[in-house]
């Protein structure tokens, strides 16, 4: 039986979706374009790109003579004859190739879409024209055009002037000029201000991933000060709190994991937290992102091998490079060459889509089939990174783990290990006397004639004794007296020696403990690896030698060359160099794409929406002046995130209130012009983070090993220690406040989410996440309804407002609102509350009128039960409201 | 704002996900793939649409049960001529072991049965006896593996992940796998018996539990339930309407409203499932519910017939932690383990055919291994056990395409190796797939770059002789 339609479903989904805000650039290009303005660069080219130039014109051999990479070409055509047929689309062979599905071949999946063929069937018709005058000459295989070249993301960062705008009045940062401007041509404007209320929730939330306490709000809202705000903001950018919210966004781009992934095993990583704990401190301490990335990328390359020995700085340039140990590493339980080149080839996509926005793992194969990039583009980028994740002398997972232990702890731990050996010399002797002691005992006690004998035979050694002898002790068990049943004759013995390996394991305890890190360098004093093209990426066909380059097409008129090897250093050098030019303020990319992604945090959209793909299926940047001011001004400013986020969240645009204009609406129900401020539903982290805050039992402590996690008896993955029995849940560990720390410290296995975060949406580190998802669907109501773990987040919020207000119901319920929404509960809503806690009340006592009738029963203590009861179902409802939820 | 893209998650509700709401997927490179739960159409013509496996963890004695070795009997006692392989050589001995309980031939298909099994020999002529079935893994946690996923290995999906994973589930109110725990201890390996292992977590099984709340999260704790909950949504639905008044135009705002009428809705769906009050008396007698000795067991199979009804992809019920692994005692302890799950077990089979359900479900019976044909634990007639044995061993299925009142297979003239018509665990995986329509080769999941499949090791063939 279905209790709901086919047709309520299809609604409700229908609800739920809205307008794609992302039009692809082919579909786009399917649109009814005037038949005299299509031209083969723009509308036909990326066509064919797609779906042809593997075997016509990139590929290593040109199938049937035929290359489609120029119209020239194609009007020249290939062995049987040119392929069209300007203004005739009938006697053009190309379209009716492809028309009737002979082309692509049979075996190719990928097929041309209708509106595609139609497409080139117009282009034909109106006479096969081109933008431009088309090379006379181009070399054989992947090239890049002009127009590819002039692509928006491919050009030079520009700083525009901030554009005149009427509503000067609500100009705060030039940000806000950029992003009116747009609004003032459309006829529109800002929003108003949020109120007080709404922009401190906002404020806490966006910077610290935590809501603001009661007093927090207090203060705020009473502060006459005219900068009371950006004091605010300064307060919260210097939290520790901050870090750990904004970690997180940059561990997502990392792919951050407590696991190895790619095998069944996934193998715990031990050291991988110091990595992630690197990533907070040098947010709190507002470390400028450029040499934040740089030292990811070649920490090492900055620091003077040997690796012992190090200071502190050396030390977090080392850990910094635990980003290109990211990708799951599936040699630490299959060290076999295909794993070995996939974490390579998962590292290069992490660098790719992080840093340059780019999805150049496209190009591992075959040329990228949209982006102008090149299969031996990818190569040369590869060889970049080839010396420190040389597939030909791989390291494993455990061969890579970077002792910090210096000459000290190591001479340090030899002293203690003396210690420890003297108190274990000690226990010997006295032991040995024991035993002796205990055998003499055991002989009295035979009769006299055999005591003599019995000793002779015992200090023979075992082999040498004769059968006689072994007779006797056989036949006398109880003067085989060892190590090893000395406990059985003499407790009080035996409890002594225990003491003494106690001891000596206490002050072995003392040494100092080998710490390890999760980084990359290069190995000293080796050849370099060559790295090769692989025909279709497969490593057992390897292709050309290819010397380490960036991408092509990002090069444009810098010639910016890597040599493959710096002179000056011990290492390699590549990561180094090219590190400096991505950081340099000159690449048209790296900038870009941080900002936008940093925007994309606040705004709930990026000025690219794809903030992965700033490539041509990428969509176009909506403000793109605003983009390049930004990354402009993020150079300027030294490359300070702190000093970004100031700049956007003390902006008109971030302050804006949530209401909607329906006017704008019409025309922008996306909210790409930012007519007002999207309201966002909590993300996974920042819902179980401030469930817990609200709760009163979050655990503030920072950094350190992570927490683990298990799953319970149903298989869901909970917080706490494994153990297990015959694969069985054994009794449950105590977890001593862990439980209820920061998701950032909980333990990222990527074969285990913890339950709670993955219903909202925590994404896969598979191998990275550069743009999370937020749904809203049934499993997260049912969690939020019925689940122990909010029942329990509940019970606490409940006894803490117990705690706080005893006895005062209005009170508690002010209080539970000023907690869950951060603001005053209205007078009508704190009568609804009340009436609903009666009403509950009333109904749980109802439940257990049965029980009474049995048992003699402490009535106030039952009374106490229910009234719980009734506010644990209160601040369930408010925890499960969109209020509380979404944040405005 | 929702940017509803993709999402792998939940593994509370995994069955749940497919009424992820989505945008208009962009590039596969960037946004991976996406992966539900709405009933898939296969290429092969499907004849099983849903599966029951009754999961006999510990490894039922074949030779006390269904594959009867009268030459045991006769040389009982004697030391056993061949080469044993043992899991336990200490408490082993070479002693052959003849079969307590005698052995009748059933219905017209003249089935030979062990008396411990009455139940089952009314339904001989609706059931594929397979007495050929070999893993050669010789350990619990190995051999489930076999069973279950198809290679030994730790960390890969099991059966049910495979099959919802390739045909989705033909209801979106219930999970598509349900996972029936005993009361009693999990069964060896716990929770990996349903793991989804590298599959999207959508594909894990959900546990049914044997007391309330049934499904975690799906149906609240018992001092939750009725008015108390009402209650609770009636508010909470207020706040919601009176929060969203203020802000009319955010759809999402909205759809959060309506997905707690679904939840609510689902709920209600998990709970009518469950439901055996709805049930008559003759049936649930059928199961034995009126004797608690079988009333746990018999619940199971009634709700795993109710949930298959509305549309539940895979059911597996466990039975508790070795409940079979009869090492000693095995003169009591086999038929009390008989006694809880027999009659349900036919009572599932009479249940499922009168109501036209069993030509399209396919039923299974059995566990990870068989028993050896020499004692193990010589210490006493009442004490004796069996050792152990994956070489060969029995199981039965039905419906679903299969065969009925056959036998297939057969062990050596001890029991101890299967030697003709072997069916091993690829083998019968391969079967079973191709009576749901999908070829065992061509069901793959890409992860990390590899193409995985549930017949990786091995490719499995499909058994012609024992469909229908």
């Amino acid at each position: 039986m279905k209790l709901f339609t086919r047709i309520q479903f299809e609604l409700l989904v229908a609800a739920l979706i809205f307008l794609p805000g992302n039009i692809s650039r082919l579909a786009r290009a399917a649109e009814k374009v005037p038949a005299e303005s299509i031209v083969f660069e723009t509308h036909v080219r990326p066509i064919l790109k797609a779906n042809c130039f593997h075997c016509h014109g990139e590929g290593s051999k040109l199938e049937s003579g035929l290359d489609l990479r120029l119209r020239r070409l194609i009007a020249k055509g290939g062995e049987t004859g040119p392929a069209i047929v300007p203004g005739k689309p009938a006697e053009s062979m190309l379209l009716t190739y492809v028309q009737e599905g002979e082309m692509p071949p049979a075996d190719v999946e990928k097929r041309l879409t209708v509106d595609e063929i139609a497409m080139i069937e117009r282009w034909i018709s109106s006479g096969a024209k081109t933008a431009s005058v088309e090379p006379e000459n181009i070399d054989a295989g992947f090239f890049i055009t002009e127009q590819e070249r002039s692509f928006w993301s491919f050009q030079p960062l520009v700083r525009h002037l901030p554009p005149a705008v009427k509503a000067m009045d609500r100009i705060r940062t030039p940000v806000d000029q950029f992003v009116l401007a747009r609004l003032e041509e459309k006829g529109f404007s800002f929003a108003a201000d949020a109120d007080r209320e709404t922009l401190v929730r906002r404020l806490y939330l966006d910077l610290t991933g935590l809501p603001p306490g009661v007093e927090e709000v207090k203060r705020f809202l009473a502060d006459p000060a005219p900068d009371a705000y950006d004091q605010l903001v300064d307060r919260l950018l210097a939290s520790p709190r901050y870090g750990e919210r904004w970690g997180r966004h940059w561990l997502d781009s990392a792919g951050y994991a407590d696991s190895e992934g790619a095998t069944e095993q996934d193998v715990i990583r031990q050291d991988a937290y110091r990595y992630r704990d690197y990533v907070i401190r040098s947010l709190n301490q507002d470390q400028p992102f450029d040499e934040f990335v740089r030292e990811q990328l070649a920490g090492d390359e900055m620091v003077t091998p040997p690796y012992t020995e190090m200071d502190e700085v050396s030390i977090r340039r080392l850990t910094a490079t635990g980003f290109l140990r990211m990708a799951p590493d599936g040699t630490a339980s299959n060290n076999k060459p295909n794993q070995r080149n996939q974490v390579m080839a998962n590292t290069l996509k992490i660098v790719s889509t992080s840093l340059l926005g780019l999805t150049v793992g496209c190009a591992q194969c075959h040329n990228h089939r949209y982006d102008p990039i090149s299969q031996a583009d990818y190569y040369r980028l590869r060889a970049i990174f080839e010396p420190t994740l040389n597939w030909q002398d791989w390291r494993t997972p455990a061969q890579r783990r970077l002792s910090l232990y210096t000459d000290a702890n190591r001479k340090e731990a030899a002293e203690i290990e003396v210690k420890a050996k003297a108190v274990e010399a000690e226990r010997s002797k006295k032991q040995e006397t024991y035993i002796e002691q205990t055998f003499q005992r055991e002989l009295a006690k035979l009769p006299e004639g055999l005591r003599q004998p019995i000793t002779e035979a015992r200090k023979t050694p075992a082999d040498k004794r004769t059968a006689e002898q072994k007779k006797l002790l056989k036949d006398n068990p109880t003067v085989n007296v060892t190590a090893g049943s000395l406990y059985l004759y003499d407790k009080k013995a035996a409890d002594d020696l225990a003491t003494y390996v106690k001891k000596a394991k206490e002050i072995r305890e003392t040494k100092p403990v080998e710490q390890f890190l999760r980084a990359a360098w290069e190995p000293t004093g080796k050849e370099l690896p060559v790295t090769h093209l692989f025909h279709r990426g497969d490593f057992e066909q390897p292709k050309e030698a290819l010397e380490p380059a960036e991408l092509a097409v990002l090069t444009n008129g810098q010639s910016f060359t890597i040599p493959s090897k710096n002179q000056e250093l011990a290492s390699s050098g590549r990561r180094l160099a090219y590190a400096n030019w991505l950081t340099s303020g000159d690449h048209p990319l790296f900038a870009r794409v941080m900002v936008n992604r940093v925007w994309k945090h606040y705004m709930g959209r990026g000025i690219v929406e794809t903030a992965g793909d700033f490539g041509f299926l990428g969509t176009r940047p909506t403000h793109p002046q605003l983009l390049d001011w930004l990354a402009t001004e993020f150079v300027r400013q030294k490359w300070s995130l702190k000093q970004l986020h100031r700049l956007i969240v003390k902006s008109t645009v971030y302050r804006q209130d949530s209401i909607r204009n329906p006017e704008l609406d019409k025309i922008d129900r996306e909210n790409r012009f930012y007519g007002h401020r999207s309201i966002r539903r909590l993300d996974a982290e920042a819902l179980r983070d401030t469930l817990l805050a609200v709760s009163g039992v979050l655990n503030e402590q920072s950094y350190g090993k992570p927490v683990p996690v298990m799953a319970d008896r149903t298989g869901q993955w909970v917080i706490g220690i494994e153990n297990l029995n015959a694969g069985r849940p054994g009794p449950v560990l105590p977890m001593h406040g862990q439980e209820f720390r920061r998701s950032i410290y909980i333990q990222v296995r990527r074969s285990r989410p913890l339950a709670v975060l993955d219903t909202f949406d925590l994404p896969r580190m598979d191998p990275n996440c550069t743009g999370r998802a937020s749904s809203t669907v049934a499993p997260q109501a049912l969690m939020l309804m019925n689940s122990d773990y909010v029942i329990t987040q509940s019970k606490y919020f409940a006894e803490r407002l117990q705690r706080e207000f005893p006895n005062d119901l209005t009170a508690q319920v002010e209080q539970a609102w000023k907690l869950a929404f951060s603001r005053a509960a209205p007078q009508e809503e704190i009568d609804a509350a009340v009436q609903f806690l009666q009403a509950q009340q009333k109904q749980f006592q109802q439940q257990n009128e049965p029980k009474k009738k049995d048992a003699k029963v402490d009535l106030a203590k039952e009374k106490a039960a229910q009234e719980l009861a009734a506010l644990t179902s209160l601040c369930q409802a408010l925890l499960s409201s969109n209020q509380f939820l979404y944040v405005e | 704002m929702a940017s509803n893209v993709m999402n792998l998650g939940s593994l509370a509700l995994p069955f749940l996900l497919h009424q992820q709401s989505q945008a208009t997927p962009r590039k596969p490179d960037l946004d991976g793939e996406h992966f539900d739960l709405t009933a898939k159409k296969t290429r092969g013509e499907p004849r099983a649409k849903a599966m029951i496996s009754l999961w006999m963890q510990g490894g039922p004695s074949h030779i006390d049960l269904f594959d009867p070795k009268p030459i045991l009997q006769k040389k009982n006692g004697e030391t056993f001529p061949g080469k044993i392989k043992y899991d336990n050589a200490a408490q082993s001995s070479a002693k052959m072991l003849g079969s307590p309980w005698k052995f009748k031939r059933h219905g017209e298909s003249g089935m030979a049965l062990s008396e411990l099994l009455p139940g089952l020999a009314e339904r001989v002529d609706d059931i594929t006896l397979i007495r050929s079935m070999r893993t050669g893994v010789n350990n619990h946690g190995q051999s489930i593996r076999a069973m279950h996923n198809g290679t030994v290995v730790e960390g890969q999906p099991s059966l049910g992940s495979w099959l919802t994973y390739g045909l989705g589930a033909e209801t979106r109110s219930l999970p598509a796998f349900c996972a029936m725990i005993d009361p009693g201890q999990l069964p060896v390996l716990g929770v990996e018996n349903w793991s989804n292992g590298y599959l999207p977590s959508i594909f894990q099984g959900t546990v049914i539990r044997p007391q309330d709340p049934r499904i975690l999260n799906l149906t609240p704790p018992a001092q939750l339930q009725g008015k108390v909950q009402d209650n609770y949504l009636t508010y909470l639905q207020r706040l919601n309407r009176r929060h969203l008044e203020k802000r009319p135009r955010e759809l999402d705002l909205a759809a959060r409203i309506a997905v707690y009428d679904l939840a609510t809705r689902m709920q209600s769906a998990a709970g009518e499932a469950m439901d055996l009050s709805r049930e008559t008396q003759e049936t649930k007698n059928l199961y034995g519910m009126n004797d608690p000795v079988t009333a746990d067991y018999g619940a199971r199979c009634l709700i795993a017939r109710r949930l298959v009804e509305r549309g539940v992809r895979f059911v597996q019920i466990y039975t508790q932690n070795q409940l079979w692994d009869h090492h000693g005692s095995i003169r009591s302890g086999l038929p009390a383990a008989c006694r809880k799950v027999d009659k349900p077990s036919a009572a599932l089979l009479t249940d499922l055919k009168r109501r036209g359900l069993l030509d399209t479900t396919v039923v299974h019976w059995g566990g990870e291994m068989g028993r050896l044909p020499v004692i193990q634990n010589d210490t006493g007639a009442s004490k004796v056990g069996r050792d152990h044995n994956t070489y060969g061993f029995s199981m039965w299925v039905a419906g679903g395409g299969f065969r009925q009142g056959c036998v297939h297979g057969k062990t050596d003239e001890f029991g101890h190796e299967a030697v003709e018509d072997v069916v091993n665990h690829y083998d019968y995986h391969a079967t079973l797939l191709h009576l749901f329509g999908l070829d065992a080769e061509k069901l793959t999941y890409e992860q990390n770059g590899q193409q995985r499949k549930i017949t990786e090791k091995k490719s499995g063939r499909i058994v012609q002789e024992i469909l229908a």
